[in-house]
């Protein structure tokens, strides 16, 4: 019993489990999930997971209501509860929940667009088994809530441990998830690779960034690291290089450039709920941590970072744009014009101010609903192949099925950022908040590529709208009320944002301000 | 003397004594070349030929492997949890209920999906 | 602990030397020893010629392995196939530096303890040390280039991540009772009650790892000699098969020693001598519960068939490790609700019976449950039933799974068979169905 003597008395850490209760409802529910996984019968699973997912995440959504307001350090420092954590929670959350309902759709596609047995190799006769005997799998739902639960963690960390954490939970799930495909097998499971591949690599800079900041300031801590830097005098190797590295893991997440190159290949191979579902949610998440790295960890640094972000915001606009124009398949254009919106949201970044702050959120809602529905219209138009993504196809769309073709169009006005859609009010807080900064030049080459990126937007429309349909083109597939909804929600909230944006706005105004 | 220092004492002996032992093999035997002794031994029949690098092997020691290394980091966290056990109190007892009914959950999915079923 | 880390550097390599020669000895006494147990099991005598008993036995094949010769095979991995004897035998070695013998005593006039060193984290050690040993087992196969000793490799390292699970498992009770991962505070803390007596189910899962960790009959599966002619070391000779034979052996000695501080008190008296407990006497009682439990690996090797490898992996993942888990979570209960508010000593040990009681009964029940649907599913779906001929290319040939042996139908159609038994028994892929046969049978008594 010496040991303990020599140990010493362990303090036992308090835990604020209210503080922490929507992260806590979404991980308990993936463990019940797991359990539905196990016990219920193969047929009941599909409809009790999307029932208690659902209700999870509205559960969750209620408590981050409640939480409003809050502003403090929780768990011995390792969560910063506070405006921007919340704001993001419920965008998340939100977005999670239609994500959620485009992954549960099963009218398009018998059995739904996952795999009933991923481990069954592409082609094989384990395969055909599967197919034939009906058997589906809906694992992708608990999956789906850890990853949400690691995208909420994430831009909550207080110190870069829990971030790191935070970040391989949400990315496991994704790597998995991505590969889940019913269709196109091969192409899914080279995505999941690629993702995991490169995933796992941009965690190695992530880490070593932490390790070098860990070494300078002697502190995992965020508001640590920026006494330290405001302090400290000389090491500043350290500090720089730790900086950059963890910088660089950062924008892999969100997809900017030169660290996007998966991203066109991952969107085009996940299964296209996971796809919307990637693209937003992980963005908002992977922004959230940015920012708050930067803003709370890095706010002394800012003439360090700020030229080299200028850089990164301007080549993700450019190259997103320009790689844009020449996509032919639906789902690729989506992914670099998802390149492109992170360099719109990096000008913000660029700002480190508390309306840069507020204009990062804003954007993140406008962007979020848009893509989230543009990607559930993509799960709409099938052949006999599944979704045929290819622009040709979707030649003459408008003439078949105007409703969905018009709320697609909506969805790329909204890209484009022209007024009445909540794509021109998000431009419009970004560019605001950088030209308040002085970052003019960003601004300006940010309006001239979302011009090049109005073209390629525009022409889609014109490709739907004006040319003739093909005789043995894809047909626009009724879905049921999941996916519906999925899209009315969409479309509203596109509309609704850009002619009212002020509540929203307001909000994320109020919701800027990071606890330290 | 460091108490970590005797275990390199005793892992050099051992170390010694296995490598004079593994030399000493070829020596104090006999050498009669034989091209069948030489080859693998299968039972009397032609050796089946081995794929470069011990080719692929079935998925389920895969599975095993996984599900050891979940299993050893539970047990990880399970010994300092143990040793500090008193400290901790209620607190301690708690959470690691928790912990262990998170990896337990996952240990009954694996198990009702047959994962831990041999043929 | 204050005694460790201070002795003078002939002690420390005179107790190096010490614990080196124990364990070689060991082995040849051990071998010596199973041989003999066994021949006594199998009602002959072991081996009696070379020496007084057939004491020197294990020397005699040991220098008759060195007089073999050293054949590497050319489908081998050279360096691997060099490397892997030495991986396996060099921390089977270490593994001992941390088991305490006995307490303290005077060498020469220095005080020191009996046992080489200690650490703050002895069990951890034996642990890391003793996996490194799976690589030589896992190498040794790989390595040979040949078919059984790859399929050794794999059943072997299976088996010892398998088990090494539940013997990790079955440590965390013991380290909330002694509070110490300590070798010598292990069994500082067992001087009241044994942790075997005190968490029997702990001590009941450890030997059954033990076993498994070990490879030894009945869980000798990855040198199986009559499948695998004889697993990981078939391609090994002269003095590298010794080295393969001497680490098993080591291990046994190992886990036993391992087991003795863990769980029987390491080096303190049992009850007749209780007196007994200093210095130089330390190390018979050691011995004692260390051959005890030695002779209970040969009295199963003489015991038990080999289970299948099936069986062996559900034991160690469908009953050890649930077992184990349910039971930490009851010991770190019962220890909480005690130190909150005390509970008499016979209202643990009720619980803890009635705990274990109901553990065995569920086990029994999710056993009988598994089998029951295991019956239903053979019953029920998948298994196809193929048509079966008895003579397939000519030749007589067994049943496949999924395939019955045809029944002569006029035989069963005559007997006066109750209709449950013809369901049972009718060929069902054959040219009779049952409801044919109970036609027949109506046919008949009409």
């Amino acid at each position: 019993m010496t040991t303990l003597a020599a140990v010493g008395v362990i303090p036992t850490p308090s835990i604020q489990y209210a503080a922490i209760a929507p992260m806590l409802i979404i991980f308990g529910v993936g463990l019940v999930g797991v359990l539905v996984e196990a016990f219920v019968p193969r047929g009941l699973r599909h409809v009790t997971q999307v029932v208690i997912t659902l209700a999870g995440i509205v559960a969750a959504f209620v408590s981050v209501v409640v939480l409003a307001g809050t502003h403090r350090v929780v768990v011995e420092g390792a969560v910063a509860i506070d405006g921007p954590t919340l704001f993001l929670w419920g965008l998340i959350l939100a977005l999670a929940f239609l994500a959620v309902l485009t992954i549960a759709e099963r009218a398009l596609d018998p059995g739904g667009a996952f795999t009933g047995s991923a481990a069954a190799l592409p082609g094989s006769a384990a395969e055909r088994e599967v197919s034939a005997a009906g058997i589906t799998a809906t694992e992708v739902f608990p999956l789906t809530l850890f990853a949400v639960g690691g995208m909420m963690l994430f831009p909550a960390a207080n110190d870069l441990l829990t971030m790191f954490v935070g970040l391989e939970v949400l990315s496991l799930p994704l790597y998995l998830m991505c590969g889940l495909a019913r269709r196109r097998r091969l192409l899914s499971q080279e995505a999941a690779m690629k993702y995991f591949v490169l995933g796992a690599y941009s965690s190695g800079f992530f880490l070593f960034g932490i390790a070098l900041l860990y070494g300078y300031a002697g502190s995992f801590r965020l508001a640590a690291i920026a006494s330290a830097a405001s302090s400290q005098l000389g090491n500043d190797g350290l500090l720089l290089g730790g900086m950059a590295l963890l910088t660089v893991g950062l924008l892999f997440k969100i997809g900017a450039v030169p660290f996007h190159s998966w991203v066109p290949d991952v969107y085009q191979g996940a299964p296209t709920p996971v796809t919307g579902f990637m693209a937003t949610a992980t963005k908002a998440a992977g922004f959230g941590a940015l920012i708050r790295v930067l803003y709370v960890a890095l706010p002394g640094m800012t003439w360090d970072w700020r030229p080299i972000m200028w850089g990164v915001a301007i080549l993700t606009m450019v190259v997103g744009s320009v790689l844009a124009v020449t996509q032919n398949d639906v789902k690729r254009m989506l992914a670099y014009s998802s390149v492109a919106h992170a360099g719109f949201i990096l000008t913000a970044v660029i700002a480190a101010t508390r309306l840069g702050t507020a204009s990062v959120l804003f954007y993140l809602a406008t962007y979020g609903f848009a893509t989230i529905g543009a990607f559930a219209i993509v799960t709409l138009v099938r052949d006999s192949a599944g979704e045929a993504t290819h622009l040709s196809q979707w030649a003459g769309l408008g003439r078949r099925s105007p409703v969905v073709a018009g709320s697609f169009a909506l969805f790329l006005l909204a890209f484009a950022g022209i007024p009445l859609t909540s794509g021109f009010t998000g431009k419009f807080a970004v560019f605001t908040a950088a030209l308040d900064a002085g970052a003019a030049p960003v601004v300006i080459v940010g309006v001239l590529s979302s011009a090049v990126a109005a073209f390629f937007y525009i022409r889609v429309i014109v490709v739907m709208f004006f040319s003739a349909p093909a005789p043995d083109g894809p047909t626009v597939v009724i879905p049921s009320a999941f996916t519906s909804v999925a899209v009315a929600i969409g479309v509203a909230v596109t509309v609704v944002l850009g002619v009212v944006p002020a509540p929203i706005l307001d909000l994320a105004n109020r919701a800027s301000l990071f606890v330290r | 003397m460091n108490i970590w220092a005797p275990i390199l004492v005793l892992g050099g002996i051992a170390l010694a004594f296995a490598l004079v032992s593994v030399v000493a093999g070829s020596f104090t035997g006999p050498r009669r070349y034989n091209r069948a002794r030489l080859d693998s031994y299968e039972c009397g029949i032609e050796p089946t030929p081995q794929p470069a690098g011990g080719g692929r092997f079935p998925i389920k020691y895969y599975v095993t492997a996984m599900l050891f290394i979940v299993f050893d980091i539970e047990i990880v966290f399970l010994y300092p949890w143990a040793v500090t056990f008193d400290a901790l109190k209620i607190f301690g007892l708690v959470e690691m209920l928790l912990f262990i009914a998170t990896v337990f959950i996952a240990y009954t999915y694996v198990w009702r999906r047959g994962g831990l079923d041999w043929d | 602990m204050e005694l460790f880390g201070r002795d003078v550097w002939w002690m420390v390599l005179l107790k190096a030397v010490v614990v080196f020669v124990f364990l070689v000895v060991m082995t040849l006494f051990t071998i010596w020893f199973e041989r003999r147990v066994v021949g006594r099991m199998q009602h002959r005598i072991g081996p009696n010629r070379v020496g007084p008993f057939g004491l020197l036995q294990s020397l005699a094949d040991g220098v008759k392995l060195a007089l073999k010769e050293d054949i590497v095979p050319v489908a081998a991995d050279k360096i691997v196939f060099f490397l892997a004897p030495i991986l396996s035998v060099v921390p089977a070695f270490m593994v001992l530096a941390v088991i305490p013998f006995g307490g303290e005593v005077s060498i020469f006039g220095h005080h020191t303890m009996l046992q080489l060193t200690d650490l703050p984290v002895g069990v951890l050690y034996v642990l890391a040390v003793a996996s490194v040993g799976v690589y030589g087992i896992v190498l040794a196969g790989w390595s040979s280039g040949s078919t059984y000793p790859l399929l050794g490799a794999l059943r072997s390292s299976a088996q010892v991540i398998s088990y090494e699970v539940a013997m990790g498992l079955s440590f965390v009770a013991v380290f909330l009772y002694s509070g110490s991962l300590s070798t010598s505070q292990i069994v500082g803390a067992q001087k009241s009650i044994w942790f075997a007596v005190a968490l029997p189910i702990s001590f009941l899962v450890y030997l059954v790892a033990m076993v498994g960790e070990t490879n030894r009959a009945p869980f000798d599966l990855p040198e199986a000699e009559s499948e695998l002619v004889g697993g990981f070391h078939t391609e090994y000779s002269s003095l590298k098969f010794a080295l393969f034979f001497l680490a098993e052996y080591i291990n046994m000695v190992n886990v036993s020693a391992l087991a003795t501080t863990m769980f029987l008190g390491g080096y303190r008296p049992f009850w007749p001598f209780s007196q007994l407990d200093t210095g130089w006497w330390g190390p018979l009682w050691f011995m004692i519960k260390l051959m005890a439990l030695l002779f209970v690996f040969v009295w199963l090797r003489g015991t038990l068939p080999r289970l299948r490898y099936d069986q062996f992996m559900k034991l160690g993942w469908k009953l050890l490790i649930p077992v184990s888990l349910v039971w930490i979570a009851f010991v770190a209960v019962i220890r909480t609700v005690n130190s909150q508010y005390g509970l008499s000593r016979s209202t643990i040990v009720a619980g803890g019976l009635s705990i274990a009681g109901l553990l065995i009964i569920a086990s029994f029940v999710a056993e009988a449950t598994a089998r029951r649907k295991e019956r239903a599913a053979e019953g029920g779906e998948v298994v196809e039933e193929t048509e079966f001929d008895p003579f397939a290319g000519g030749h007589p040939v067994p049943p496949m799974p999924g395939q019955r042996l045809p029944v002569p139908v006029g035989v069963l159609a005559l007997g006066a068979a109750p209709d449950g038994a013809t369901g049972l028994s009718s060929p069902p892929g054959g040219d009779t169905d049952p409801d044919d046969v109970r036609a027949d049978q109506e046919d008949t008594r009409a």
